[in-house]
């Protein structure tokens, strides 16, 4: 069978400062009906606008500086543009990351699709991709639905004109585990019954396992190695292939890998809490309320010195709500939240502007996104700075200014980058930088809310190398929250689990991890997705259950602080 | 690589390293200067009419208040380049001195007014609540009056002294100020960088100061050099109705409004000052639009 999409010798590039600055490299693949291939690459790699040239697009002021496109035998780059235009709706369909931007939100869903045109009814585009109520949904406006929903109806405006090949960008980036195992179970089998070719433009390697045929790693806008999937995985043959493969975290770890130049890889076992560590945050049957909707419900936990707890659940489930309430930054509407160093206890009930200064500068909040959590007018030693001198950590502005170089060192960055802006820095330099500005006020908890999710994996493991490292280094008490199980399992000492805002399962992680009690973390752990084509989802993990909490009995106790919250089968 | 997200995301192409590049923001404008011909030659017309004001008296040998009788009413001359008016004053040297006044006012007055506004509307993004719903719906109520109006009341009750201008064109421009301000910081507040500063626990000015206002000061420069445009005109039309600056002042918007009944016997007398008039409210219109397009700030976007 000849090949649907093939690309051959594929250069472009952009100009910047009078040179051309090369983006994408002599790239070239051939992909046959029916098959999908995937561009995995780390951002900057070129994989975006590689798959963005198979619709014949190229971002403003990049330009082809070689090679051809050909999809469905025409060559791309030569068509007229009412015939791309053709090709683009018809031939080619692009479903892009964010679906919530993609739609537009003053048009009712139905005639959002009906716009794209297409013989198949609007009604029969919303079944196929498994939306219930089609009849009902087609009057709603892109804001009603969930995240999940929208790339749903991104679905079926790209699948309406019964295109050939599907690009996808990243669908599945921004989605929690759960949706993004149901919206990747929804493209394979529509894959499959409509017989598209998928060009999977993808960072997250367990995302490409399960759904490519083949994969095409890229660096820097060149090739670095394509192979079939299982071939791949298996046996990767360059050792950028090797370093990427081994920097993902696997739901076996049971600490932290470390990655070796060659790609080996080798598990950092945890450092064991001392069983007499002492509680430093103390969380107790806390509600937090937005308006009418309860976000948290209920929620008690402790987090002692030197221990890392993990906050888990689907987005939605209250985690960064606790988090921003625990920073002072929302009130709780019941419960109480106290730090304790020893003899005295500070309460956390209290927003940050009405707690003691000295209370403040203990609990200190890392953010998820670090290009908005530095202010892009300052520089980076400034931030570290501020906060130095803020608390009062140090005296004159000379004794600021040679800690807050520490700190930066501390953190494993060049001490000069404290001239620098932050936009002068990468995402994960600029995440360390977070980390040190959260330090300087030599806090005894640190929260890190999603800190590695904006990350490249192997950024991503040498950041969660340093918090670990931190936390031995400074004996910190440390919330992590994450939705990545497989993160969560390397660096977390304990887990709770959180689904609407109640806590369903909590233990130490490796027990949690060898036995789950309750079906929502089965059905978390099975919607994780492994680096590997051959991994098979464990077994019972579809139950449906209802919860059988009462008052007074509410947890099942599986011994060694491993307790669920008591639920029932639903048909039992 | 990474692209940076400022409050003024407008698609222009705005070369890149001018929001990346050195942290001075004198650097800054100079480099925008080069690039952008609109703000090179807009802020060139208002120096030019700045260093003519400060240097008004080494540049004529003529006074501008005293007049010579016997040389009333005179055309163009070696002596008089304008001519003189109806008492014997030199025009030129009267529209020299007479940018003192109008570039006076005018500066304090919009720079009292855009400090005073911006932190108005900073403080309004930055709390919300109901501080921003009171504060926005007065300011709405002022804005709904007509400028001159306005102008005309608060003159003729309490007086015509420089001071009472400043005043009055506060209450005027002030909401208009508050509204872009409001808007542009609007964008910056939710940034995580301000709930950083904001678990640390620090004060409204704080924030103000370090987080939100290096990151719309484009915002204000441009809200500057227009409101300054406009803010002229409408001080030269008090001036000229008769309630802005007391004869015998030199002043652009009196002497036309003093030497329009001898417009047809010496018509540089009145064109002088208009022509002073209209450079210096293009120059500032000019460096306005040039200073804007370079650094991507979207005048409508913003609200203004």
């Amino acid at each position: 069978m000849s090949a649907i999409v093939s690309v051959a010798g594929l250069g472009v590039a952009y100009r910047s400062a009078g040179r051309d600055v090369p983006v994408v490299d002599d790239v070239s693949f051939e992909l046959p009906p029916g098959r999908t291939l995937a561009l995995v690459g780390e951002s900057g790699s070129g994989k975006s606008t590689v798959a963005a040239t198979l619709l014949g697009h190229l971002r403003y002021g990049s330009r082809l500086t070689g090679g051809t496109v050909r999809v469905d035998g025409q060559d791309v780059f030569a068509l007229p543009a009412r015939e791309l235009r053709r090709l683009r709706g018809g031939a080619v369909a692009m479903i892009a990351q964010n679906a919530g931007q993609a739609l537009t939100p003053s048009m009712r869903v139905g005639r959002q699709i009906a716009e794209a045109g297409g013989d198949v009814p609007v009604t029969d585009l919303l079944e196929q991709v498994r939306l219930p109520r089609p009849a009902e949904l087609v009057r709603r406006y892109p804001h009603e639905l969930s995240g999940g929903q929208q790339q749903r109806v991104a679905i079926a405006m790209a699948i309406a004109t019964r295109p050939k090949v599907l690009v996808l960008d990243e669908p599945t980036t921004g989605l929690d585990v759960l949706t993004q195992r149901s919206v990747l179970d929804l493209v394979g089998s529509l894959r499959d019954e409509l017989g598209l070719a998928a060009v999977l433009v993808s960072h997250d390697l367990g995302v490409v396992a399960r759904m490519a045929d083949e994969v095409c790693v890229l660096r820097s806008g060149r090739v670095v190695e394509a192979a079939p999937t299982r071939r791949l995985f298996a046996a990767p043959a360059d050792p950028y292939t090797r370093r990427l493969l081994a920097s993902v975290p696997r739901l076996t770890d049971t600490g932290l890998a470390l990655v070796g130049e060659d790609g080996t890889r080798e598990v950092r076992p945890k450092r064991a809490v001392p069983d007499d560590a002492a509680p430093s945050v103390d969380v107790r049957d806390v509600t937090i309320d937005y308006g009418s909707s309860r976000a948290v419900d209920g929620v008690s936990f402790q987090v002692r010195r030197g221990e890392v707890l993990a906050l888990v659940g689907e987005s939605g489930s209250g985690k960064s709500t606790l988090a921003w309430a625990l920073a002072g930054l929302r009130a709780p509407s019941g419960g109480a939240m106290t730090h304790e160093t020893g003899d005295t206890a500070g309460d956390l009930g209290a927003s940050a502007r009405r707690r003691p200064l000295a209370l403040r500068r203990k609990i200190q909040l890392v953010f998820q996104n670090a290009d908005t959590s530095l202010n892009p007018r300052r520089s980076v030693g400034d931030a570290v700075r501020r906060p130095l001198r803020f608390f009062g950590a140090a005296g004159s502005r000379d004794d600021a200014a040679a800690r807050a170089r520490r700190l930066i060192s501390d953190v494993r960055l060049d001490p000069d980058f404290a001239d620098r802006l932050p936009a002068q820095l990468s995402g994960g330099q600029r995440q360390r930088i977070g980390i040190a500005r959260a330090l300087a006020g030599e806090p005894d908890v640190l929260i890190a809310d999603e800190i590695t999710t904006a990350l490249d994996v192997s950024v991503q493991a040498d950041v969660l190398r340093l918090l670990d490292d931190l936390r031995r280094e400074r004996d910190l008490a440390c919330l992590f929250i994450s939705h990545d199980l497989a993160v969560v399992r390397g660096i977390a000492d304990r887990v709770v689990v959180l689904r609407h805002g109640v806590v369903v399962e909590e233990g130490p992680t490796d027990a949690v991890f060898a036995d789950p009690g309750h079906p929502y973390t089965r059905q978390l752990m099975a919607a994780a997705l492994e680096p590997d084509p051959d991994a098979v989802a464990p077994a019972g993990a579809a139950d449906d259950w209802a919860d059988a909490a009462e008052a007074g009995a509410v947890w099942d106790d599986l011994g060694e602080a491993h307790r669920v919250r008591r639920w029932r089968s639903a048909d039992g | 690589m990474s692209v940076l997200k400022t409050p003024a995301e407008a698609p222009v192409p705005a070369p890149p390293p001018a929001r990346s590049g050195a942290p001075g923001s004198a650097a800054r404008v100079w480099r925008t200067v080069r690039t952008s011909r609109p703000a090179a030659i807009g802020l060139a017309i208002v120096a030019v009419h700045i260093v003519i004001a400060l240097l008004a008296p080494l540049l004529t040998p003529y006074h501008p208040t005293t007049g010579d009788a016997a040389h009333a009413l005179l055309g163009p001359s070696a002596d008089h380049w304008a001519g003189t008016d109806q008492y014997g004053r030199d025009v030129l040297t009267r529209v020299l001195y007479g940018g003192r006044y109008a570039l006076g006012v005018s500066v304090t007055a919009t720079l009292l007014t855009l400090a005073l506004g911006t932190v108005l509307g900073c403080a309004a993004a930055l709390r919300g609540g109901w501080l921003d719903d009171l504060l926005m719906r007065v300011l709405d109520a002022v804005l709904s009056i007509p400028a001159i109006l306005v102008l005309l009341v608060i003159v003729t009750a309490l007086g015509t002294g420089s001071g009472v201008i400043v005043l009055a064109i506060g209450v005027i421009c002030v909401p208009q100020v508050v509204r872009v301000v409001r808007g542009a910081a609007l964008a910056v507040v939710p940034q995580d960088y301000v709930t950083a500063a904001r678990a640390r626990g620090e004060g409204t000015w704080a924030i103000l100061r370090r987080e939100v206002l290096p990151n719309i000061t484009d915002v204000v420069c441009v809200e500057f050099a227009m409101r300054a445009s406009w803010v002229v005109l409408l001080i030269s039309s008090l001036s000229f109705l008769g309630f802005g600056a007391d004869p015998p002042t030199p002043d652009w918007g009196l002497m036309v409004s003093e030497n329009r009944t001898a417009i047809t016997v010496v018509p540089m007398a009145s064109l002088a000052p208009i022509i002073a008039l209209a450079t210096l409210v293009v120059g500032l219109n000019l460096a306005a639009d040039g200073l804007s397009k370079a650094w991507g700030v979207d005048r409508i976007r913003e609200g203004s």
